[in-house]
């Protein structure tokens, strides 16, 4: 091949770009934005400078998630994209073909197009990403509480991962390409966008699968009550969903037309006739797209919800986590010893104790059989149990009335009794292990809410007559705790020397107990920044792989208006002719596009709605037990979502209104 | 009289740098119920143009077109459409069938847009589909069908509305010679049932079975032949000479 030839190559590369500018040119920017999404994200797991803030190190955890998911995200995203890029040339490359050009040079055009994509989006991606990383590593230390350092880096690393990951993305995008070109005769590459306009088939098994699965789902996600089922049986009801969400767009949707074209009354009407043909058609070119957007969006409005809420009631976490500003935890020892280590360090550190607890506690990890709580057995917990499983504590009497101000008398065998769920026990007697309790009374609330200690199970708290019955109900159990002293107040005073009276106070119980026997001090402030760095660290990659995911849903909306504009250009002609006003056909056409593109988005909601019983009870193991709070937040960014995907659908309906050019 | 045309002229200004291209310059014809009129002209001489303007799909420069004695170019928008919907029906080139529609569905078509009832418009249907022998392949989509089976449907959607006019724009030229005459033969038939049909054609053969030929040249009517009482093969000769009159661009007779 000579020298003038290669030039001709570039030039209808280049040449064919420029002529289909309207899809290559958000491709390009597609693949702008993805590069440097990548590189951002890559470069702060990557960096030193957050490595070397404190808890540097977690924060950079969470965004090595954050960079596979969208190394993950890019690969399938950008592949799918070119591979529809491409079916909608396959008859102007056809073309090529018959006009005399070799399926060797084709192939050759093609490289130089891949080749000018890769260079722009590689040099823009880079270049965005290195001026982006700045500001999103400003960003995100603002949502750590960190100060700003100045300086900026470039990671030679990072670049070469990007250069390496996309490369081989479009790599994969030509080797696709050649494949397809290989595979087609020139008659089929013609016809190749025509393909598949056959009238799709009701798929009844299809469509019941869906329906079971979505209910499946569904019902998971409403009836979980314990949190540990709920951790277990999270992800079967993403799969279900999931399975569920591509049938009803593929089955279910056409199953319902087909049963509404069946009807005749319904459809021989002006209006439902044009729209229910035509929507049938597009459900068929579209579902998997469509439900490819409804997944992207409930992924979106999740991600966003849930660290949103986690970071807004950051606070409201740490008090769930912490009741008071210091909690103190000593095994079979002495409270004294604690009040005394405590009064000595407050005089010291100007600081006054208020809200003081003193309590005793010990518990048992048990099963709720149906006559009764038995331990559980050795070797630990199996997934079978995971409805049974239950936490039973014991407390003391005197402590109970102490704090509750009632005067409270019990027998040997009689217990007060808290579940700390919704569910009232509604029984009299509770048998534990081989004993009998008489249920004296069944309590609405409890003076410490020491869910913070055993967040995730159902518990039992059984208020009992003394500590020693409550040392009794343990004896020897494996998965039992010995009796535990508490001591916990919140501080008084100068507040900036809380986190070092935390710390000089843990000293101090070092001292007196070294490593002989379990004890515990906890600081509420101590602990902010912890809580803070990873709750920002996941607001931080919950908004950015929200952006990410949008964008995706942006660019499948788009080529969606795009292609269909095309086809609805012809409909529409056809449909003026034979008496339709201008005013009728374009209500028609939007009233088809927007159920099409509202559609899921609906779905995504309900799919939230569906699924919000269960995340909160997932957000409790985060310990925020706030819902309203997280239902506040969950319909916030719904409410925002919504908008964005409605002016995202406006600005692409105008492209979409050009090429119909109603 | 059905239809007038008077004094028709259409520019086309491009959109880019008003270059202006004026496809009719003065058109003038007559149409009478139950005529059968083909038009024949050059490629580019403006026929499509004329039949867009008679359909009211566009609106004409100067001049007028009146059916029934009424102006159809001054209409509003709506008035257009059920205008068109009431008297009009089209046979195109390319068929212009919706592929989102059964056969039966593009025929009901411009009866659902009307508003009709399902069971009137059953009762229309079953008589049309006969006639054109389309009765068999009502369920089927435009896809599974031949050419001429299309064609045929898309005549049959023209006919369910009993329209004052027929608009055929080169109603043969996608099909081969054995579907285009029997696709005339019914046109024939049709118009000898009383309907009005205005056809634009290239072919000869086509023409040849018109009542009336009328021929476009440089944006006029031309030339005109009448049937009277010759036979198809002497219609034919006389438009083929004519037709090489006009291409070496010799004198306008009558
Ligand atoms: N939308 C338009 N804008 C500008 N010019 C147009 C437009 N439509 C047609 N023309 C021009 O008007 C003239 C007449 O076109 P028209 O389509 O009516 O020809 P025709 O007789 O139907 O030709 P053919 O037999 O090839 O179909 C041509 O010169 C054409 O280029
Ligand atoms: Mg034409």
């Amino acid at each position: 091949m000579n020298k003038g030839n290669r030039g001709m190559y570039r030039k209808l590369a280049m040449q064919n770009i420029k002529n289909h500018h309207r899809t290559y040119v958000p491709y390009i920017l597609t693949c702008i934005c993805t590069t440097a999404m990548f590189y951002i994200m890559n470069f702060l797991n990557a960096s030193k400078g957050v490595g070397k803030l404190p808890h540097g190190a977690d924060v950079q955890m969470i965004l090595v998630m954050g960079t596979w998911v969208i190394a993950i995200f890019s690969v399938i995203f950008l592949f799918y994209t070119n591979g529809f890029l491409m079916k909608k040339r396959k008859k102007e490359i056809g073309l090529y073909n018959i006009l005399g050009m070799e399926k060797k040079h084709i192939a050759r055009v093609l490289f130089w197009e891949i080749c000018v994509v890769a260079a722009v989006s590689l040099v823009l991606g880079i270049f965005l990403g290195i001026v982006g990383s700045k500001l999103m590593f400003m960003i995100l230390l603002k949502l750590i509480h960190m100060p700003v350092p100045l300086g900026f880096e470039v990671s030679v690393d990072v670049i070469g991962n990007t250069v390496l990951l996309f490369c081989i993305i479009y790599l994969m995008s030509y080797l696709n390409n050649l494949r397809q070109i290989h595979l087609a005769k020139p008659v089929d590459l013609l016809s190749g966008e025509h393909v598949g306009e056959r009238e799709p088939k009701s798929n009844w098994l299809l469509a019941l699968m869906g329906l079971l699965c979505l209910g499946g789902g569904y019902y998971i996600a409403i009836s979980t009550e314990s949190v540990l089922t709920a951790l277990t049986y999270f992800f079967p009801a993403v799969i279900l969903v999931m399975i569920g969400t591509y049938c009803l767009f593929t089955a279910i949707s056409i199953v319902v037309l087909k049963l509404l074209r069946k009807n005749k009354k319904f459809y021989y009407k002006t209006r439902h006739f044009v729209s229910v043909s035509g929507l049938i058609y597009r459900m068929k070119q579209n579902a998997v797209g469509l439900a490819n957007i409804c997944i992207l969006s409930t992924g979106v409005l999740l991600m966003i919800s849930t660290t949103v809420s986690l970071y807004v009631g950051r606070e409201s976490v740490l008090e769930g986590r912490y009741p008071r500003e210091i909690q103190m935890q000593v095994e079979e020892q002495e409270l004294s010893d604690l009040e005394t280590i405590s009064e000595t360090l407050l005089q010291e550190y100007e600081l006054k104790a208020e809200d003081e607890l003193r309590f005793h506690f010990t518990n048992e990890i048990m099963l709720r059989e149906e006559d009764g709580f038995v331990s559980q057995p050795e070797g630990g917990y199996t997934s079978e149990m995971t409805d049974k499983v239950v936490g039973v504590a014991y407390i003391p009497l005197d402590e109970y009335n102490l704090y509750s101000g009632r005067e409270v008398t019990l027998k040997e065998n009689q217990v007060l009794l808290f579940v700390n769920t919704k569910k009232e026990y509604n029984k009299d007697e509770i048998r534990i292990k081989d004993k009998t309790l008489q249920v004296k009374e069944e309590l609405e609330e409890i003076f410490i809410d020491v869910k913070s200690y055993l967040p995730t199970t159902t518990t039992y708290y059984l208020v009992v007559d003394s500590l020693d019955t409550a040392r009794k109900m343990v004896e020897g159990a494996k998965y039992g705790s010995p009796v535990c002293s508490f001591f916990m107040y919140n501080l008084e005073g100068d507040e900036s020397r809380f986190i070092d009276f935390t710390d000089e106070l843990m000293e101090r119980m070092r001292d007196k107990y070294q490593d002989e026997v379990y004890w515990m001090v906890e600081g509420r402030s101590a602990n902010r920044d912890t809580f803070q760095r990873i709750d920002g660290g996941f607001l931080f990659l919950g908004v950015f792989l929200g952006c990410l995911f949008l964008m995706g849903t942006t660019l499948i909306i788009y080529y969606k208006q795009v292609s269909e504009g095309y086809e609805d250009h012809y409909r529409f002609q056809i449909m003026r002719k034979v008496g339709m006003s201008k005013k009728e056909v374009k209500s028609s056409i939007r009233s088809q596009i927007l159920m099409v593109f509202f559609l899921p988005l609906v779905m995504a909601m309900i799919h939230i709605a569906m699924a919000f019983p269960l995340i909160s009870r997932l957000m409790a193991l985060m310990y925020l037990t706030n819902v309203p709070l997280f239902a506040v937040c969950t319909v916030a960014t719904a409410g925002v979502f919504a908008m964005v995907y409605g002016v995202i659908f406006l600005f692409t309906a105008r492209t979409y209104d050009k090429i119909v050019n109603v | 009289m059905l239809l007038e045309v008077n004094n028709l002229k259409k520019i086309y200004t491009t959109r880019f740098g008003g270059n202006q291209v004026q496809a009719l310059t003065n058109v003038t014809f007559d149409v009478e119920e139950g005529e059968y009129v083909a038009i024949m002209g050059e490629s580019g001489s403006g026929k499509t143009t004329l039949l867009n303007i008679l359909a009211a799909l566009d609106k004409p420069t100067g001049g007028d077109v009146l059916l029934e004695g009424k102006s159809i170019v001054h209409l509003g928008e709506k008035e257009i459409s059920a205008f068109r919907r009431k008297n009009l029906g089209f046979v195109f080139q390319d068929f212009n069938l919706l592929d989102t529609f059964s056969v039966k569905d593009n025929i009901l078509l411009p009866l659902v847009l009307a508003g009709e009832e399902y069971t009137t418009m059953r009762g229309k249907l079953h008589p049309v589909a006969q006639q054109l022998g389309i009765s068999d392949i009502l369920e089927k989509f435009p896809y599974e069908i031949s050419g001429g089976q299309k064609q045929r449907t898309a005549v049959a959607r023209a006919l369910i509305t009993n329209p004052r006019l027929i608009l055929a724009d080169e109603p043969t030229g996608a099909l081969d010679s054995k579907a285009a005459s029997q696709l005339l033969k019914l046109f024939r038939q049709i118009n000898e049932a009383g309907q009005t049909v205005l056809m634009v054609t290239h072919s000869t053969m086509a023409a040849s079975h018109a009542k009336r030929v009328l021929f476009i040249k440089d944006g006029r009517v031309y030339h005109q032949i009448y049937r009277g009482q010759m036979e198809n093969e002497e219609m034919y000769h006389m438009i083929s000479d004519t037709l090489t009159l006009l291409a070496t661009g010799g004198d306008h007779y009558e």
